[in-house]
């Protein structure tokens, strides 16, 4: 009889210990989620920054050579313009500065008056 | 066997294997229970640190974005800045050198007397009809003295002729006009605090400025942009 008591106790009670491994790894697997989210977040975030960062670096060198571009252009520009200028001025030199000497030996004296 | 004992040892065996059941049940409900809880935690846990993180980075890489076109545009201002510059550059290099080279000229003037004293004369007049005085002073290059009084004399008929007044003008012989002048006149009134300076140089100096917009028509043509021509 109190055999039969002590073999029935211990099959409770090793039912028992057997419940509380079960609760037991149930409460692992939650310490090894809290874990694993910070894990994956942390590599979805890496993943997103070096996203991002591809994409800047893509602008910046898009716009460098845009830069570039754009400075190669004005130069070119500024080359053809001073030409002209040079032109003109080699081709009117004359006649501007025959014009001014002109100027300054012809005085107006009544127009002086005016003011 | 006593009395006591109300079940049979199959019926102890049968309420044990329920009691274990029970046990067992319970425990793997609580378990997943507790799995079910693992996993919602996850997914909050896991987007909210996403999420914040995201956020955070979004806004650092707008600013840099911002940075990097505000960069771009000063560049292209900068640029577009010194071109200009280089142009005008360019076009204020050929009028001084058109200024300077009028500069060397001026003494192309007092070559011949005749053009030289009728010039003269047109000097001072201007001087007479600016000043409207009755007295005025004249300086001018020593080497001019001469031509410069027969000029002025000629210039007084006129202004009496053309005004009706008489006007006196002396040559100053203390304060002559410097050598290196390619020569014309300074007339001064006022008790000595007015002059008009009509020496060639003076007169080639206001050219600097008052010339300009015709200079630049004539050597670069009209201005495309230019809106206001009063």
């Amino acid at each position: 009889m109190s055999a039969q008591n002590s073999a029935g106790i211990q099959t409770l009670l090793d039912a028992e210990r057997d419940a509380s491994k079960i609760v037991q790894k149930a409460r692992e697997y939650r310490t090894k989620r809290v874990r694993e989210a910070r894990d994956e977040a942390k590599k979805e975030i890496e993943a997103y920054k070096a996203q991002k960062e591809a994409e800047f670096k893509k602008f910046e060198a898009e716009h460098t050579q845009g830069n570039k571009a754009a400075q190669d252009e004005a130069d070119a520009e500024a080359e053809a313009r001073i030409r002209e200028i040079k032109e003109s001025g080699s081709k009117n030199r004359e006649q501007v500065i025959k014009d001014l000497l002109h100027a300054v030996f012809t005085p107006v004296p009544e127009a002086m008056a005016a003011h | 066997m006593s009395q006591i004992h109300a079940l049979s040892d199959d019926q102890v065996g049968q309420e044990l294997r329920k009691m274990t059941a029970f046990i067992r049940q319970e425990a793997e409900e609580k378990a997943r229970e507790i799995e079910i809880k693992a996993n919602e935690e996850f997914a909050i846990e896991k987007s909210k640190l996403v999420r914040q993180e995201t956020d955070a980075i979004d806004s650092a890489y707008a600013k840099k974005f911002k940075q990097a076109q505000m960069s771009q545009q000063i560049t292209r201002s900068t640029v577009a800045n010194k071109t200009r510059l280089k142009v005008l550059g360019a076009r204020q290099e050929l009028l001084d050198d058109i200024f300077e080279a009028a500069s060397a000229q001026l003494g192309e003037a007092t070559s011949s007397q005749d053009r030289y004293k009728d010039i003269l004369k047109g000097l001072i007049l201007e001087g007479f009809y600016a000043m409207n005085e009755p007295e005025l002073v004249l300086r001018a290059r020593k080497a001019d003295y001469d031509v410069v009084r027969q000029a002025s004399e000629a210039a007084s008929a006129e202004y009496k002729e053309k005004t009706e007044k008489d006007v006196k003008a002396t040559i100053d012989e203390e304060n002559p006009v410097a050598e290196g002048s390619a020569g014309g006149v300074i007339i001064v009134g006022g008790n000595g605090k007015i002059d008009i300076d009509n020496t060639f140089e003076a007169r080639l100096n206001l050219l600097k400025d008052s010339a300009l917009p015709a200079m630049r028509k004539a050597l670069f043509g009209e201005n495309p942009n230019r809106k206001f021509f009063d």
